[in-house]
């Protein structure tokens, strides 16, 4: 069973090839380029990976993640971003998914009324055209929801049961205000002690197309790797999402430095440390390449 | 005070649960909802705010020390229908752990799953939930397990649907009516697939250990509790 890290991300410096938008995270003169990235896939005998667009929205800003699943067809699938008010979401979603190696699209926001009382219809959130077409197309939609959306999920995830979703990051919603970088570079976001997202996003288990990243346990933890104090969540994922429904990932390449990408091989049966060797294969890389649908890898 | 019957008795060791129809009625009642229907809307928008900042769920809502808020939220913690029958199980030595007062938006799923909130070992624990407003068959109403309060029973594995629980039973109730639970027992609340939000207080207690809750914890309200058997309830000094 192939090994799946599905959640990374590359880029490099500013050009007129590749251009992009900087950010303290990513500056112009910064790259963390995908053979950096499969260097230490070889080393630590992960096979495959899926490539999250950041620095920018717009089709010339995917240009490097392009020439990167162009490069390497048999190691990374894509996921892009959606320009917020782009007045045809659909348009650039299939530009920019058509043959590429894009299997899916990022959300943030759900364009939905902040107030749950005041939620009714699906149909009136701003990113509903983006499931339409993602339903239409089989894109596959990666959400990492701030916490005032958490409520509208549901909502989505019903009107689309044919569309496949993943959680990311453990599912968590970022509150406003609670993200910062760390010494590392790393983003951390401040959350409290009882995990809130019980009451959202766990709650979506039911919805047997909703799949949940077990990554980015660097940002919530306030302890070192392997973050054992957030064993737990792991075990409410698990006890709730079900075996088949979990993938494994690293946040390359905020990870990097600390606690670095091999020990991040290693994070699930530390904190899953029950899992039988067929369950920690499928969570390392087989429910990745079932549910995102992982091309066979040239040896 | 009143206490409870040798049937209702056995129902509570065998079953874990006593429904009290009509438990809070007339003015009383008018009272309760009233205070409730204020406060919430008052504490709405500092909730919403806590939402977008990460610190509070979306998908219900607690009045922030209600107990301070209105004297008919102190009011129940001790009310006759049902306070004879928490001393009883505690063999007359219970303390307030705390109450909630909860609105529970309509959603596609319940905004929790099955579970318990105490290991069998702990100290007695109970739970009771009072209907604010009408509570229909499918708008959040409560759901327990029969039985799984015992230490023989279980164990027991959360479903992913709420109505896929084994053994498990609802109760849809009017307002007024009061649930009492032993809450090492599986619960839940159910769907709520209404348009109507649900509106319940659930009052937390435990057989008193040493030390549980400090004098401080209820020293807001000290001066509403004059007797000693409140000022006990509320661990409050003599």
């Amino acid at each position: 069973m192939p090994r799946i890290d599905a959640h990374v991300h590359v880029f490099t410096k500013v050009s007129p090839e590749f251009p992009r938008e900087v950010s303290p995270n990513w500056p112009a003169e910064r790259e963390e380029p995908a053979e950096k990235l499969l260097g230490e896939m070889d080393k630590h005998q992960i096979d495959q990976a899926v490539l999250v667009q950041i620095g920018g929205t717009s089709i010339e800003h995917h240009s490097y993640l392009l020439h990167c699943l162009k490069s390497y067809p048999d190691r990374f699938l894509g996921i892009g971003l959606v320009p917020p008010d782009h007045p045809n979401p659909a348009e650039h979603m299939v530009e920019l998914a058509d043959g590429t190696g894009i299997i899916g699209f990022r959300l943030f926001d759900l364009g939905g009324p902040r107030d749950i009382f005041a939620t009714t219809d699906a149909r009136e959130f701003k990113t509903y055209p983006i499931w339409e077409c993602a339903a239409e197309k089989d894109y596959v939609l990666w959400l990492y929801p701030r916490s005032i959306d958490a409520h509208l999920l549901p909502y989505l995830v019903q009107a689309f049961p044919q569309v496949r979703v993943v959680l990311n990051h453990l599912g968590m919603t970022p509150g406003k205000g609670k993200f910062t970088l760390d010494e590392f570079g790393r983003p951390q976001i401040q959350v409290s002690g009882y995990n809130l997202n019980m009451h959202t996003t766990y709650r979506l288990a039911r919805f047997e197309n909703v799949t949940v990243h077990l990554s980015g346990q660097y940002a919530f933890s306030r302890e070192a790797y392997p973050y054992q104090n957030l064993a737990g969540w792991h075990g409410n994922l698990l006890n709730d999402f079900g075996i088949k429904r979990l993938m494994w990932a690293t946040d390359f390449p905020w990870i990097l430095e600390e606690p670095g990408y091999g020990e991040l091989t290693t994070i699930i049966e530390k904190l899953l440390p029950n899992l039988s060797e067929s369950e920690l294969a499928d969570i390392m890389g087989g429910n990745a390449k079932r549910f995102l649908r992982f091309p066979n890898r040239n040896s | 005070m009143i206490r409870p019957t040798p049937e209702q008795k056995t129902q509570w060791e065998q079953e874990g649960y006593l429904v009290f129809e009509n438990a809070i009625q007339g003015d009383d009642l008018k009272r309760l909802q009233s205070a409730f229907d204020f406060w919430a809307a008052e504490c709405k928008e500092e909730w919403l705010d806590r939402v977008e900042a990460g610190e509070a769920a979306a998908t219900f809502y607690d009045i922030p020390n209600p107990l301070e808020k209105d004297p008919i939220f102190i009011d129940i913690i001790d009310y006759p229908s049902y306070y004879g029958a928490l001393m009883e199980f505690t063999d007359d030595d219970l303390i307030l752990l705390g109450p909630q007062v909860r609105t529970v938006a309509p959603w596609p799923v319940s905004y929790t799953g099955w579970h318990p909130d105490v290991g069998k070992n702990n100290p007695l624990h109970i739970k009771v939930q009072i209907y604010v407003n009408d509570v229909a068959k499918g708008s959040g109403e409560f759901g327990f397990v029969p039985g799984s309060h015992k230490p023989d029973t279980g164990p027991y594995k959360r479903p992913l649907l709420q109505e896929s629980m084994p053994g498990h039973k609802t109760f849809p109730g009017k307002a007024g009516t009061a649930i009492m639970f032993n809450s090492c027992g599986w619960h839940t609340s159910m769907d709520n697939a209404s348009d109507t939000p649900r509106k319940s207080i659930i009052l937390i207690y435990e057989k008193r250990t040493p030390g549980r809750i400090g004098p401080e914890q209820f020293a807001a309200i000290s001066e509403h509790c004059t007797t000693p058997e409140r000022r006990k309830l509320f661990s409050l000094a003599d």
